[in-house]
C-alpha cells in the first residue's frame, strides 16, 4: 500500500482522493501560474490549458510524488482531477 | 576493420545502382537534376527499388519481410539519399508501415505486408491540417461514427505522397468534443474508396524536393470501413506520437546521405582547381572547413547510429533518445553543408555546373530536414517537458540501475554485438526521466579512467579524459540549474529552455561520440581507434560551451583532412563505418584524390 508521505497537506484526517486532489490542485496552480482556488476539479485539465504533452508530463510528476508507476496516458483517460485521483486510489490502493 | 553484416545490404544496393556521378548510373547526379528541374516525380527509380525488393526491408520478419534492425536500416537509407532525397524521401514513406506493425491487427498486418511485398503499394502519412499545424489534437478532420465505418470529412495538407500512393494513415476526431482521447487512426487503402467521395489538392510548389508529390488530400463523406481502424477509438494521437519516435531518428539518415554527397561533390572541386598556385585543398583554411564537416558527420554517426540501435534495446526511452537525434543530426548536418560551400565558391549557388549542380540540390533539399516529422523546435519542447524528470532520474540512481545502464549502453554502442527483436509496442509517451546515454556517463568515464595507454597515445587519453569531465561538470551544471528553476508546462518555454536543450542535446552527442569509440576501438580500424577525430569531436562540441578551452593540434585536423582524402580516393562512405561505394566507370575524376602524402598545414 502507499503511503502517501510528501503530500502537500498534513491533516490526518484527509482522505487519499482528496489528498491526491490537494497535490494536483497545487501542482497545477504551480506550472500554470494560476490561482488555486480557481482549479474545480471536476472541469477538464485542458480547460486550464494543459495540453497532451503537458498531461503526460504531470503524469511523471504525479510517479515521483507517489512513487509508482503509472499509464502515461492516466490524465487522458481521466481527464478532471476528481477522476483522476479517485482511479488513483481505487486501482492502486493508495491510501494516506 | 571488421566485417559487419548489417552494412552488407547498403554495400549491394550501393553497388547494384552504380556510382551517381556517373551519368550512365541509375539515379545519377545528373538525371536526378533533370527531375528536379522538371518537378517530375521518380516513378521509374522507385519501381526499380521495389523490384529489387527493397520495399521487404520496411517489413518485420514476423510480418514476411527481411527487416532486422535499424542499424540496417539507416545504412541503406543513406545510400538512398546520398543518391537524391526526393527518390529517398519518396521510397521511405514506407516506413509509415510502421505504425500498422505497432497498432494493427494481425490481418492489419498481413493485408499491408502482402500488398506492400505483392503490389508496391505506398502510402502516406495524413495529420497535418493547414490551419493547425503540429497542433494534432486541434485537428478539424472528423471520422463519424456510422453503420460499419466511418464518414470522414475535411483536408488534411501539406501531405508527402498524398496524390501518388495507394494507402493513408489518416488521423480523424472521432469525439466530438475532442481532447487527448478524442482522435483515432485509420489505415486506409484509397483503391477501395468511392472516388466521388475524396480529392486530392495540388502539388505544392517547394525550395527543394522539387520532385516530390507534396500535395493534400480531401473527404467529401467518405465512408471507410470499421476494419481499417487501427487499435480503438481514442487511442490515435498514442499512435501519432510514438509512431513519430521511430521516424525522427529515421529522418536523420536522410541529412547523412545529403551532407556525404555535398562533401563529396565538395572535394571534386577542391582536388581539381587550382589557384595561385595551389590546388583549394592545399589552402589551410578550405582544408580545415572540410576536416571539420567530416568530424561533423562522425559526431552525427555516433549519434544517429548509437540511436538506431538503442531502438532495439531501451525502446522505452526513445521520447527522448530520438528527440535528440532528430534535432542534433539534421541541424548540424544543414550546418555543416552550409559551411563547405564556402569552399566550393560561387559553384555552390548553381543549378548546372559542377557535377551537375548537386551540391544546391542537396543544399535546398537537405533544408527540410530538420522540418518534417516534427521540426526542431518540437523535438527541443518534447525534451524541455521531460528535462526536470531527467535530472531527478540521474539524481536517484542506484548502483543496481546503474550496472544495468552501462549493460544497456553496451549493447547500444557495440557494433559487433547482436541486437534484439525491435518491439514497437514498448515505446512510451515519456521516457520516466532515462537517458541510458547521459545517464551512464559515470561509468563511462570510469572505464575510460582505467583503459591503459596500449594502442592510445597517451595524450589522446589525457585530453579525453579531460573532455569527459568537462561533459560531466556541464551536465551536473544544467541539472542543478533545472532543480533551482521553475518549471513551465505548456507552450509558454522561455528562450533560454530552448538553449539549455540544445545543450543537453550537445552532452549527449559528446558522450554517445565516447561511448562509440569505447566499444569499437578494435572493430572500426585504425583512423577510428587513435582516436584524433574524436578529440576534435569532442573539441567541437564542447567549444561553445567553455570559451576557455585551447584549440587542438593542428596535426589532428590534418590526420582528420588525411582520412577525408583517402575514403574519397577509395570511394568510401564518409563515416565511422566507411563501406565501400560504387566506383566510377570514369576514374578521371577520382585519380587525383589517390594522392598524396600531404604536407602538414
Amino acid at each position: 500500500m502507499q503511503q502517501l508521505q510528501n503530500s502537500s497537506s498534513s491533516n490526518q484526517t484527509e482522505s487519499p482522493v482528496t489528498a491526491i486532489q490537494s497535490w494536483l490542485v497545487s501542482q497545477l496552480s504551480d506550472v500554470l501560474s494560476i490561482d488555486s482556488s480557481t482549479i474545480d476539479v471536476k472541469q477538464p485539465l485542458t480547460r486550464y490549458g494543459l495540453d497532451s504533452i503537458d498531461a503526460v508530463t504531470l503524469v511523471g510528476d504525479l510517479e515521483d510524488w507517489l512513487d509508482l508507476e503509472l499509464p502515461s496516458t492516466l490524465l487522458w483517460d481521466y481527464p478532471t482531477i476528481e477522476k483522476a485521483s479517485t482511479y488513483l486510489v481505487q486501482e492502486f490502493d493508495v491510501s494516506v | 576493420m571488421k566485417e559487419l553484416k548489417q552494412y552488407q545490404l547498403a554495400e549491394r544496393l550501393e553497388q547494384a545502382l552504380g556510382n551517381p556521378s556517373d551519368p550512365k548510373s541509375r539515379m545519377s547526379f545528373h538525371q536526378t537534376a533533370q527531375l528536379d528541374e522538371a518537378e517530375s516525380f521518380p516513378e521509374q527509380e522507385i519501381d526499380w527499388l521495389y523490384n529489387w525488393q527493397l520495399q521487404h526491408y520496411y517489413i518485420p520478419e514476423d510480418c514476411g519481410g527481411r527487416f532486422k534492425s535499424f542499424e540496417e536500416f539507416v545504412a541503406f537509407v543513406r545510400v538512398l539519399s546520398r543518391r537524391d532525397l526526393n527518390i529517398a524521401i519518396a521510397f521511405t514513406t514506407l516506413f509509415w508501415s510502421n505504425l500498422a506493425w505497432m497498432a494493427g491487427t494481425e490481418a492489419q498486418k498481413q493485408t499491408l505486408a502482402e500488398a506492400m511485398k505483392k503490389e508496391h503499394v505506398a502510402m502516406c502519412l495524413a495529420y497535418s491540417e493547414r490551419d493547425h499545424g503540429s497542433d494534432l489534437v486541434g485537428g478539424s478532420v472528423t471520422a463519424q461514427k456510422v453503420e460499419g465505418g466511418y464518414l470522414l470529412n475535411g483536408e488534411k495538407w501539406p501531405i508527402n505522397r498524398a496524390t501518388i500512393s495507394q494507402f493513408v494513415f489518416v488521423l480523424g476526431r472521432t469525439d466530438p468534443a475532442g481532447g487527448n482521447r478524442g482522435l483515432t487512426l485509420f489505415m486506409v487503402d484509397k483503391r477501395q474508396l468511392d472516388p466521388s467521395q475524396y480529392y486530392n489538392l495540388p502539388k505544392i510548389k517547394t525550395l527543394g524536393i522539387r520532385a516530390a508529390d507534396m500535395s493534400g488530400i480531401g473527404f467529401n463523406n467518405c465512408f471507410i470501413p470499421e476494419s481499417v481502424r487501427l487499435g480503438e477509438e481514442g487511442q490515435g494521437l498514442e499512435f501519432a506520437l510514438e509512431g513519430f519516435q521511430i521516424t525522427r531518428s529515421l529522418c536523420a539518415a536522410f541529412a547523412q546521405g545529403a551532407t556525404d554527397t555535398a562533401l563529396r561533390t565538395t572535394l571534386n572541386f577542391a582536388l581539381s582547381r587550382r589557384l595561385y598556385n595551389k590546388t583549394v585543398v592545399e589552402m589551410p583554411h578550405a582544408r580545415r572547413t572540410l576536416a571539420n564537416a567530416f568530424i561533423d558527420i562522425l559526431t552525427c554517426d555516433c549519434v544517429n547510429i548509437g540511436a538506431a540501435r538503442g531502438f532495439h534495446v531501451a525502446p522505452e526511452q526513445f521520447s527522448v533518445w530520438s528527440a535528440v537525434d532528430k534535432y542534433f543530426v539534421p541541424d548540424t548536418l544543414e550546418r555543416a553543408v552550409n559551411d563547405v560551400s564556402v569552399v566550393l565558391g560561387a559553384r555552390f549557388y548553381m543549378r548546372d555546373e559542377h557535377d551537375w549542380g548537386v551540391f544546391q540540390k542537396m543544399l535546398r533539399d537537405n533544408a527540410i530536414i530538420s522540418m518534417f516529422d516534427g521540426s526542431s523546435v518540437v523535438n527541443l519542447h518534447a525534451l524541455i517537458l521531460q528535462r526536470r524528470q531527467l535530472a531527478k532520474k540521474r539524481a536517484r540512481r542506484q548502483p543496481k540501475q546503474i550496472a544495468a545502464i552501462q549493460a544497456r549502453l553496451a549493447q547500444s554502442f557495440s557494433l559487433t554485438q547482436p541486437l534484439p527483436t525491435f518491439v514497437p509496442q514498448k515505446l512510451e509517451l515519456f521516457s520516466r526521466g532515462a537517458d541510458d546515454v547521459l545517464q551512464g556517463l559515470e561509468t563511462m568515464l570510469e572505464e575510460l579512467g582505467q583503459l591503459q595507454a596500449g594502442g592510445v597515445a597517451p595524450d589522446i587519453l589525457n585530453q579525453l579524459r579531460s573532455f569527459g569531465q568537462i561533459i560531466l561538470e556541464e551536465l551536473d551544471a544544467q541539472d542543478a540549474l533545472i532543480a533551482e528553476s521553475a518549471f513551465e508546462h505548456g507552450h509558454d518555454q522561455s528562450f533560454e529552455s530552448f538553449e539549455l536543450a540544445k545543450q543537453y542535446c550537445r552532452l549527449h552527442a559528446a558522450t554517445a561520440c565516447l561511448l562509440m569509440w569505447l566499444h569499437n576501438r578494435q572493430v572500426l580500424g585504425d583512423f577510428f581507434a587513435q582516436g584524433e577525430w574524436l578529440v576534435l569531436a569532442l573539441h567541437r562540441l564542447l567549444a561553445p560551451l567553455r570559451a576557455s578551452l585551447k584549440p587542438m593540434p593542428p596535426v589532428y585536423y590534418e590526420h582528420a583532412a588525411q582520412e577525408l582524402l583517402r575514403l574519397h580516393a577509395e570511394d568510401k562512405l564518409f563515416s565511422i563505418v566507411p563501406f565501400q561505394l560504387a566506383k566510377s566507370s570514369t576514374q578521371e575524376t577520382h585519380n587525383h584524390a589517390t594522392a598524396p602524402e600531404l604536407q602538414l598545414l
